[in-house]
């Protein structure tokens, strides 16, 4: 028994493969999900998801969105989604970095906001490069 | 590839008048003291600019398809999020949802979302749009509220720019195909505006894909997002989200034709026993930007489709008209032909009758 694991942005279906484990990235905190587990919905905040088959784990950024669970079907629908393989590690500590400064330095209410959607994305992408290379 | 366009190979007919001879008209052929050279080389031309017009129209057509094939690939998505939307609004009272998304404020500032083209020779589709969005500021400016324009679409941009009573927040490219990244840049900046109290309402002027002939600008209201994810125009008429309309392009008796299908989105009942790991008003809150999103999304791509069916009629009707004065042209050339062996044969037998 398996769980089938459902990832979709908008504009497409971006991962629809079987697993016997994933983390989720939920606004409350880590949430990991075995099979037949009870039915579930939950949002989901900008993060890393953690996928495991047998035991390999993979890491994917999601932009947000949130995630149902119900009978061995997990389906994750988010603002985007990106994996290992379509992100630059050099690239990604670089944006990362950037991201960083630019919120600390960021002033008034609307570049806040943009600011901090711009980190927590390019924080997303840097821990799934990061955890490739570990 | 040379942007000969068809307008232009007309004006230039209109700037023979400049040398010293009338200009042509289609229905009556006044004579012209033009060389037989000068013609042929204009009917060269001509030819020249008609297979461009009708290479542009297959490869909007292709495109089309292309379009049409994003949107079908879009609706898993839409699908599945409408579900949990309904699902999840039976949870909660319409009330209690607290989401900086839903706030309606007295408006006094409005941002417009202006979706044209990047290029042009797609006939009257950029100008309705921007025809409509000019006639929607002066509107609201007239009710005291502050406009504010982002404008998607090179051609939008570069019009509003050049009149500096407009206020340009910000401008966006769309290039081939509208991606989500596109749809998230725009998503995010008038999710700032919004939240951020900066502008109060948001609407969105895009041309709706209604067929191949023609495409209507519609004025929506994007922000405030109503919390069971109707969509509505600036009337007020609202369309459930559950329902949809789905186009196909296909061939009947040999013409490109467009279908358009309603399709509902079945919406259960949730589970009694769902856990839900937050609040309902939570998750209709991390619920809400994805749905901004997807019918971002789905307007550009809907946008994009109109103006490729725009750019097929401009194109198709360029390469009707080149065809047109290409057979005048070649007309004039053989009178003008005839009408020169006509004198040389009358001068040689002028001349052999003088012997």
């Amino acid at each position: 028994m398996t769980l089938q694991v459902c990832i979709m942005p908008p504009d497409r279906i971006f991962w629809n493969d079987q697993a016997d484990e994933i983390i989720l990235p939920t606004n409350t905190g880590q949430m990991g999900v075995l099979t037949n587990h009870a039915p579930l919905i939950t949002a989901l905040d900008i993060g890393v998801t953690l996928i495991r088959s047998n035991s390999n784990w993979n890491p994917v950024a999601l932009m947000g969105g949130f995630a149902l669970v119900k009978q061995n079907q997990v389906t994750i629908l988010v603002n985007e989604a990106e994996s290992a393989q379509t992100i630059g590690v050099d690239e990604a500590e670089i944006a990362f970095q950037e991201a960083k400064t630019k919120l600390e330095q960021s002033q008034g209410e609307k570049q806040r906001v943009e600011a901090t959607f711009v980190f927590k994305r390019a924080r997303a992408r840097y821990q799934v490069v990061k955890q490739l290379g570990v | 590839m040379q942007a000969l366009s068809c307008k232009k190979a007309l004006g230039s007919v209109q700037a023979f008048t400049a040398r010293p001879q009338t200009s042509v008209k289609r229905a009556n052929l006044q004579v012209v003291a033009v060389s037989i050279k000068e013609v042929r080389v204009r009917i060269g031309s001509v030819s020249n600019t008609k297979k461009i017009t009708e290479a542009m129209k297959l490869v909007a057509a292709a495109k089309v398809r292309r379009a049409q094939e994003a949107v079908v690939n879009g609706r898993p998505f839409a699908e599945n999020l409408v579900k949990v939307l309904y699902g999840v609004n039976q949870r909660l009272r319409v009330e209690d949802v607290d989401s900086p998304l839903v706030a309606q404020r007295p408006v006094k500032s409005v941002a417009l979302v202006v979706v044209t083209g990047d290029r042009g020779l797609c006939g009257g589709y950029n100008n309705f749009v921007i025809k409509k969005t000019e006639a929607r500021a002066k509107e609201l400016e007239g009710m005291g509220i502050n406009v504010r324009l982002i404008c998607v679409g090179r051609k939008g941009g570069v019009y509003f720019r050049r009149r500096p009573q407009y206020n340009i927040e910000s401008t966006f490219e769309v290039g081939q195909q509208p991606t989500i990244k596109e749809a998230q840049a725009i998503a995010d900046d008038i999710f700032a505006d919004f939240v951020s109290q900066e502008v109060d309402k948001v609407e969105l002027i895009y041309t709706k894909f209604v067929s191949l002939i023609s495409g209507s600008p519609v004025i929506q209201t994007l922000l405030p997002l109503s919390p069971s994810g109707e969509v509505c125009d600036i009337n007020g008429n609202c369309v459930d989200a559950a329902e949809d309309e789905v186009f196909k392009l296909t061939t009947r008796e040999g013409q490109l034709v467009v279908e358009s299908e309603q399709v509902r989105t079945a919406t259960d009942d949730f589970d009694a026993g769902l856990i839900f790991e937050q609040d309902p008003v939570q998750i209709v809150d991390a619920l809400l930007p994805l749905y901004l999103n997807a019918s971002l999304l789905r307007s550009l791509q809907e946008a994009l489709a109109s103006e490729l069916a725009a750019r097929m009629n401009a194109m198709s009707n360029a390469s009707d008209n080149a065809g047109e004065l290409k057979k005048s042209l070649s007309r004039i050339m053989n009178r003008k032909r005839q009408a020169r062996i006509t004198t040389e044969l009358s001068e040689i037998v002028a001349g052999a009758s003088s012997v």
